[in-house]
């Protein structure tokens, strides 16, 4: 053993390096997608378009997976499920559906929930309900009472997009829908299709990976 | 600490076979492990082929890395060497210096100084993995980690507590002084001591690697089919408790033959302390349910690398099967890491008592009956799993009537202690604590072994009171025991009074703190694994993390007092400050490398606190300085 100024250094060092680790151990756990907001429309009003790919590709860690993915207010497409639209506001929500259907347990989330007038359009037709066979995805967030599900691509479509990133040139469903917020809070929703290919039942992976077919409404 | 220290100089220990040789040649096993993986990886072979995972790799990679870790090491030079024809030598206990606890090392004082430290790693790790839990859940919703990473959090603190805690006595302890409470020279098979001791390290630094493939979802019991849907992450679990089965089973092979064959003359199977008795039942449990544990993982690696369907049961498998082999090890892993607990407290009672211990051999008993027993109750953890009813008669009553054996350990405690004046040391406050804890840990079990109160607390938070309180409130307080009482006697210097027992105050408060009111979350129904809960649980959720953090401060007090005495102070401790008779407190400190000068003779029962001291062999008179 040295002398004490030179066990004090030492242990002081340790402490900083153990301090530097754990920072850096927990920082990499609470990362998550980054938040992205809705682009203002009107007074009270925005506008959220997203996009379903049936395999992220590059644009994500795991390149196989499902995903949704968020237009920015400067219109660039970001791999994220976090959204940030205004508390007592419309949103108008545009999906642009790439994935082919996988269909639903539950027939009940083929019925559309919680929008305005509990309606939406596909392809620019009003719909109140899909076949559940033909549900690629949904958009639900329980606590918010809210329901849509996605219709799926067509098997024999022409032009369909494998893996993302997706081009509007290819074959697409698009979904639009209105819902109107509440208070502020952080709400919960996700694809209720099991649609986690490659996994067991469906469920698994992106399917219950923040970033991929769940995420976060944060309404402030 | 023992040993002449290296004349050679550094860069010429560091190009040896040492740590740092050991995990260079592990990252490069690893990535030989990974190409060679990808290489023979055939499109048919992967069930998960569209999630782009390539498990095979990933295990060829793990095997390799072990592989290259242990050559690193030095374990190859033995039996390399022995094939060239060589003399059998224990050239690795000779090499003297810091260095000796950077490999393989066949001195069982080293190996044992190793675990401490090792273990007392993983142990931080795990500890801060509780930490943020915690701070997780001081909110209902998610808000720091997300469910996904929440699920790795607590299966890689679970999955570490219980996986490298198993050898949280045995290694440390056990490894040190049960060759010295036996009169032995050293262990039965000394590099199988020091295999044991990295073989946890390499499980400890794979399961840490989860965190660059994913995590895994599945707590630390890794139940199909979840085990089969999740992701690479999952692998590094199957190596991790692999490696610490194989681990167990060579430990307690080693500890069982070294009891059984190298005891000094006089120290009958009567005279064995109660600690020794501890250690070979834990022994003997980890040598009977380790290798299942490695079977079931070896079934789970081939499911997910190679297509098999063991536990599939789309695929003609069984998932309850995998829940069978798990629990067959997994309930006398509880056993495992509660014997060793019970071995510490009585061994400790009677030197603070200072009476002999009550009931010896029914202590025995005790702790043989528990060992046994424990063999016989697992399918208690799968009542609600859809097992035939008519097996629930039969676990229930099995389960509950392991507190027989358990209470007869009480028993002899509290007759050690009866009418005694107690030494209120911090070691023994720490036992008085174990008796406390333990005791609400077994008195809730009887509500989960009873088929009806089970189904309703099954998979709640009160589960996880109960064993915390047993495996926490039990283990990890003797552990915390064991290190004030026989740290004078590894170091050569004592732990600092005051400071312990303010960390021990503080430890039993909060423990106690965090974990009384987990049952009454679980009565209300919060179930365990679930980043979220309704919002009225809040405030009980509250206190439980503020407890928890408290909990957490103490061990960093802990940490402090380790700095404090053993690196600043570092005041001499007294040859036996605590008064003890047993063996291991008459040798020198430090202990010579070969412990005993000469063969020691037993002529009675280490216990005969009460009777005439028995008297301390003197060190050899000092030669006289030669005249002129």
């Amino acid at each position: 053993m040295g002398p004490i100024w030179a066990r004090v250094t030492v242990i002081g060092a340790a402490v900083v390096v153990l301090a530097a680790l754990i920072a850096l151990y927990v920082g990499n756990l609470v990362t998550e997608p980054p938040t992205v907001s809705a682009t203002p429309a009107a007074a009270h009003e925005v506008q959220l378009k997203l996009k379903t790919e049936p395999a992220v590709g590059p644009q994500g860690a795991n390149a196989p997976w499902v995903s949704y993915l968020v237009q920015n207010p400067e219109g660039k497409w970001i791999h994220s499920t976090i959204y940030q639209v205004p508390a007592n506001s419309l949103v108008h929500v545009t999906v642009y559906q790439f994935d082919s259907d996988s269909g639903l347990r539950n027939p009940f989330l083929s019925q559309v929930q919680g929008t305005v007038g509990n309606t939406m359009t596909v392809d620019g037709k009003t719909m109140q309900a899909i076949p559940p066979e033909e549900a690629s995805h949904t958009f639900a967030a329980p606590q918010m009472g809210l329901i849509v599900p996605l219709r799926g691509v067509p098997e024999e479509a022409e032009n369909p997009c494998e893996e993302g990133p997706c081009s509007l040139k290819q074959a697409h469903e698009t979904i639009t829908f209105t819902i109107r917020t509440g208070k502020p809070g952080r709400y919960r929703w996700q694809c209720f299709v099991p649609c986690a290919a490659g996994f067991l039942a469906g469920f698994g992976g992106p399917m219950q990976t923040i970033g991929y077919m769940d995420g976060f409404l944060e309404v402030v | 600490m023992t040993g002449t220290v290296s004349a050679r100089p550094l860069w010429r220990r560091l190009i040896g076979f040492n740590l740092l040789w050991g995990i260079v040649l592990g990252i490069v096993g690893f990535y030989f492990g990974w190409w060679l993986g990808h290489q023979i990886h055939a499109e048919s072979l992967s069930f998960f082929e569209s999630t782009n995972q390539n498990d095979v790799a990933l295990m060829l990679g793990y095997v390799f890395a072990l592989v290259g870790f242990l050559v690193g090491l030095g374990f190859l030079n033995y039996p390399l060497s022995r094939m060239r024809g060589h003399r059998a030598t224990q050239a690795e206990k000779e090499e003297g210096g810091v260095g000796r606890y950077f490999t393989l090392c066949t001195d069982h004082k080293v190996v044992g100084i190793q675990y401490l430290v090792g273990i007392g790693f993983f142990f931080f790790i795990g500890g801060m993995n509780a930490m943020l839990i915690r701070a997780e859940l001081l909110r209902p919703s998610p808000q720091l980690f997300g469910a996904g990473n929440y699920l790795t959090l607590v299966g890689l603190h679970g999955t570490m507590m219980m996986g490298i805690m198993t050898s949280g006595i045995l290694g440390p302890f056990a490894n040190y002084f049960l060759p010295l409470m036996i009169g032995a020279r050293r262990m039965a098979f000394p590099r199988v001591e020091s295999l044991t001791f990295w073989l946890l390290m390499a499980a400890g630094a794979i399961l840490m690697t989860t965190l660059l493939f994913g995590g895994f979802p599945t707590g630390w019991t890794g139940y199909a089919p979840l085990n089969d849907e999740a992701n690479y992450g999952f692998d590094s679990y199957i190596f991790f408790f692999a490696l610490v089965g194989l681990s167990m089973t060579l430990l307690g092979v080693n500890m069982i033959v070294t009891t059984i064959t190298m005891r000094a003359p006089g120290l009958t199977w009567g005279r064995l302390p109660i600690f020794c008795w501890g250690a070979i039942s834990t022994a003997l449990l980890m040598v009977l349910a380790a290798p299942v544990l490695i079977a079931a993982l070896l079934m789970v690696a081939f499911d997910r690398g190679v297509q098999t369907s063991f536990f599939l049961s789309s695929a003609g498998g069984s998932p309850y099967l995998f829940q069978n082999l798990f629990w067959f090890f997994g309930h006398p892993e509880v056993y495992l890491l509660a014997l060793p607990g019970f071995g510490i407290v009585l061994e400790l009672l009677p030197v603070f008592a200072r009476k002999p211990l009550w009931g010896y051999r029914i202590a025995v008993a005790g702790i043989v009956g528990v060992a046994l027993l424990s063999f016989f109750v697992w399918q208690h953890h799968l009542f609600v799993s859809g097992l035939n009813s008519s097996l629930r008669p039969f676990y229930m009553f099995s389960t509950e009537a392991i507190s027989v054996p358990t209470g007869l350990i009480f028993l002899c405690g509290m007759g050690t202690l009866w009418r005694a004046k107690i030494r209120y040391r911090v070691p023994m406050l720490f036992c008085l604590a174990w008796f406390f804890n333990f005791f609400i840990g077994g008195a809730s079990g009887v509500f989960l072994s009873d088929v009806p109160s089970d189904v309703a607390t099954h998979g709640s938070f009160f589960v996880m009171a109960h064993f915390h309180y047993t495996i926490m409130g039990g283990l990890v307080f003797a552990f915390f025991a064991a290190i004030y009482y026989w740290v004078p006697k590894m170091f050569g210097i004592a732990l600092n009074e005051r400071l312990g027992k303010i960390h021990f105050w503080t430890m039993f408060i909060s423990f106690n703190s965090t974990f009384a009111p987990l049952f009454a979350l679980g009565l209300m129904g919060m179930p365990r694994r679930v980043v979220t809960y309704p919002s009225n649980l809040q405030p009980l959720n509250d206190w439980v993390s503020v407890s928890a953090f408290v909990l957490g401060a103490s061990m960093l007090l802990f940490l402090a007092n380790v700095v404090y005495s053993l690196v600043i102070v570092r005041k001499p401790a007294p040859a036996n400050p605590w008064d003890s008779h047993s063996l291991e407190w008459q040798t020198p400190t430090p202990v010579p490398l070969e412990n005993f000068d000469r063969q020691p003779v037993i002529d009675s029962d280490p216990y005969d606190y009460g009777v005439p001291p028995v008297p301390v062999p003197l060190p050899p008179p000092a030669e006289a300085p030669a005249p002129g």
